[in-house]
């Protein structure tokens, strides 16, 4: 960290300067018009905390939160068992284990936007004729109660999301390195030991890695939501950015929505902060 | 050797740093340059996507017959998406000199920017109170783009099977036991179901449906609507008699149904006899089935007692020109307009190649292509309309909390009379 001279500044400069631009000052800016009466055209009373206030009142939103907070717990513990499981089924030595990495990884590739609206025909259309066929009455009317949609959200998200959890708990199994592996098989451990015991503590920095982005990416979820269920019914399936979106740009509120986005912003910082740090005193140095 | 090392690197740096910045200034350069002073820039920006190329066509030939004018056309589409552009617009100082502005909220938020448009010809040609929710006093703040209408949409091969004259269809009455008789031959006339309801789209309930039933109690005027503090929901019952009638008849789960498996899927696949939309799913029908979509379709009103035989018919959308330019400026735009609703190439393009119903005086019916059109046209020339209240309804997106509301009842979660009485609450909620 000797090294921060002039050259140091100048070449951060381009970076700095974009960062700035597209990310800092908006934010500044937005905090400021979130303590006033701002439509997107004029800001003309200075309303101090008032939106602040507002909001915690504010039933949608707090049903929102909520629903996001369930959402972000469910799919955070399946996508991190999934992706580790994925991980262990393609580090073995199976013959197709780099076919299979391709095609677990691929869902990955397809927007959100797509992705949702291929899942809505699944289960909308396709469900309900499987479940006609089989004579399965829960596999009818799908993404129209509030319990479907939920599931449903989960699903898409495990089946987008898994592959690439699967790649960074891959990028860590491999380097394991293999003689703690054979000593422990020596030892007599057998192979859940040998999981529990080194495996598992030796892949936990990848852990934290994963529990960051999905917790991260399921919180700050929208277009999956909007092309899946676009909230319904009746708004239950409606995620904190989509309230925010529809408080903005539907109900033209734009000062209280940036409210909410700058509430928003810090419950994701803080339980991204902590998870990071907890996670962090954790983890097993080799 | 460090020193060297250490100049080379800060040149690189400068090098990006720079390049980064004339990266961006050569951009403004570049539209400065084609502001001379002979030519006018109009910059339009619009919502309507549907007619984007066409639109880009007509104004070519503007260009051509004037050449000092270079027109610049941006659609934006989606609704909602357009209004938060034109308003990063605004604040971002790039204002257009065109806009389009939907009812009598926009005209609000807008109002500092409306240059009066009284004394445009086009204005004056306006078919009578088309002009209402842009009005004030003798000013004129926006000139209709079309008119639309909706209603119910019906198949006329399963009316014709059925043996239903859907010109006898008046009262709820009426169509009730239409609906029954199409029911109780679904298997013979090939359909699935009467109805195809999408409860998934809160604009098909909230706005449309509700509109019907709450238009006579504004006296079928925007600007009643938009400034009445409450709501009555004096026709409650006969809202809630229709859209029972429409769930029950639907496809279920109507929850999980939206517009595009209504139209594409169902409606225009024949699997349904009847949907509620309006004359804009004509060319989403016309990609499905061509022969459909020009012999097959008809449109009845959605009964209301006293109103019988009245099609709910209205703007979705006004021109605007923004006042903050130069005088020469704001009159071209002036001129473009008029030039696009009352010059002989000017209408030819609005009916055959925009498909609008015009919402000026002195069109030629006849050269309306498509059928629903025609038919609405028809409604509206003598008459026979119901407004379109629901640009009026308050800012706080009513519409969607009325249909959000709507899809809790057919969840269960909410009986009819918690539905009026939570949908008044938002109403003054909006309104404060």
């Amino acid at each position: 960290m000797s090294n921060r001279d002039l050259s140091f500044w100048l070449f951060l400069t381009p970076v700095l300067l974009g960062l700035s631009l597209v990310v800092i000052i908006p934010f500044v800016y937005g905090l400021v018009y979130s303590f006033t009466d701002w439509d997107g055209l004029t800001a003309n009373v200075f309303l101090g905390l008032e939106n602040y206030i507002n909001l915690f009142k504010d039933s949608e939103f707090i049903n929102a939160l909520w629903f996001t907070i369930k959402f972000s717990v469910v799919s955070v513990i399946l996508l991190n068992i999934l992706g580790l499981v994925l991980a262990l089924l393609v580090t073995r030595k199976i013959q197709s284990s780099n076919f299979l990495r391709t095609i677990f990884f691929m869902p990955n590739l397809i927007g959100g936007l797509i992705l949702g609206f291929i899942w809505q025909f699944i289960f909308i259309s396709v469900f309900d004729d499987i479940g006609k066929a089989l004579g399965i009455s829960a596999l009818s009317g799908w993404l129209s109660t509030t319990n479907t949609g939920f599931w449903g959200l989960v699903i898409l998200m495990c089946w987008q999301m898994a592959g690439y959890i699967m790649i960074i708990y891959i990028a860590y199994l491999q380097n394991i390195p293999s003689e703690l592996i054979e000593a422990a098989e020596i030892d007599g451990a057998n192979s859940w030991q040998r999981f529990r015991n080194i495996t598992f503590p030796l892949v936990a920095p990848a852990f934290t890695i994963s529990m960051f982005l999905t917790l991260s990416n399921s919180f700050k979820i929208y277009d999956q939501n909007l092309s899946l269920t676009d909230g319904g019914p009746f708004n239950s399936t409606q995620m904190v950015a989509m309230e925010i979106v529809r408080t903005a740009f539907t109900e033209n509120e734009m000062a209280y929505a940036q409210a909410k986005g700058i509430i928003f912003f810090l419950i994701v910082a803080i339980i991204a902060i902590t998870q990071v740090y907890y996670n962090k005193k954790r983890e097993v140095d080799m | 050797m460090k020193a060297i090392n250490l100049y080379s690197k800060g040149f690189i740096a400068i090098i990006m740093a720079i390049s980064l910045m004339v990266g961006c200034g050569s951009a403004e350069e570049g539209e400065s340059a084609s502001n001379s002073e002979d030519t006018i820039t109009i910059e339009i920006y619009q919502g309507k996507v549907e007619f984007a190329d066409q639109f880009e066509a007509l104004a070519e030939k503007y260009e051509e017959n004037n050449p000092n004018v270079d027109i610049k056309i941006t659609s934006v589409g989606g609704g909602s998406d357009y209004l938060g552009t034109l308003k990063t617009r605004f604040s971002s100082g790039e204002e257009p000199e065109i806009f389009s502005i939907a009812g009598p909220s926009e005209a609000e938020q807008f109002e500092d920017y409306l240059a009066d448009l009284s004394d445009t010809e086009a204005a004056g040609l306006a078919l009578e109170g088309s002009l209402s929710s842009v009005q004030e006093g003798d000013a004129v703040y926006g000139l209709p783009f079309n008119q639309e209408g909706y209603g119910l949409i019906y198949n006329k091969d399963v009316f014709k099977q059925a043996g239903i004259d859907p010109r006898e269809i008046s009262t709820y009455e009426d169509l009730e036991s239409a609906v029954e008789t199409l029911d109780a031959q679904k298997n013979e006339l090939g359909i699935e179901e009467v109805f195809a309801y999408p409860a998934k789209e809160k604009w098909v309930g909230g706005n449309h449906l509700a509109n019907v039933y709450l238009a006579p109690e504004f006296n079928n005027n925007v600007l009643e609507a938009y400034n009445a503090d409450t709501v009555q929901f004096n026709k409650s019952d006969e809202l809630q008699k229709m859209f029972d009638l429409q769930t029950n008849y639907s496809i279920q789960p109507v929850l999980s149904l939206d517009y595009s498996q209504q139209v594409e899927e169902y409606f225009s696949l024949g699997q349904v006899a009847m949907i509620q939309q309006g004359n804009w799913i004509y060319p989403s029908v016309e990609q499905m089935d061509e022969d459909f979509a020009a012999n097959n379709m008809g449109i009845i009103p959605i009964p209301v007692e006293g109103y019988e035989g009245k099609l709910p018919v209205g703007i979705p959308n006004y021109w605007a020109v923004n006042n903050n330019s130069n005088d020469d400026v704001i009159q071209a735009s002036k001129d473009f307009l008029d030039w696009m609703y009352t010059s002989e190439t000017g209408k030819e393009a609005v009916l055959s190649d925009f498909n609008f119903i015009p919402a000026y005086e002195g069109y030629d019916a006849e050269k309306i292509a498509d059928p629903l059109s025609k038919e609405i046209y028809e409604y509206s020339s003598n008459g026979d309309t119901i407004g379109w209240v629901f640009a009026g309804f308050p800012s706080n997106a009513w519409g969607d909390i009325v249909g959000a509301n709507m899809q809790k009842y057919v969840g269960g979660k909410m009986t009819w009379e918690e539905l009026i009485q939570d949908s008044i609450q938002k109403w003054e909620e909006g309104r404060n």
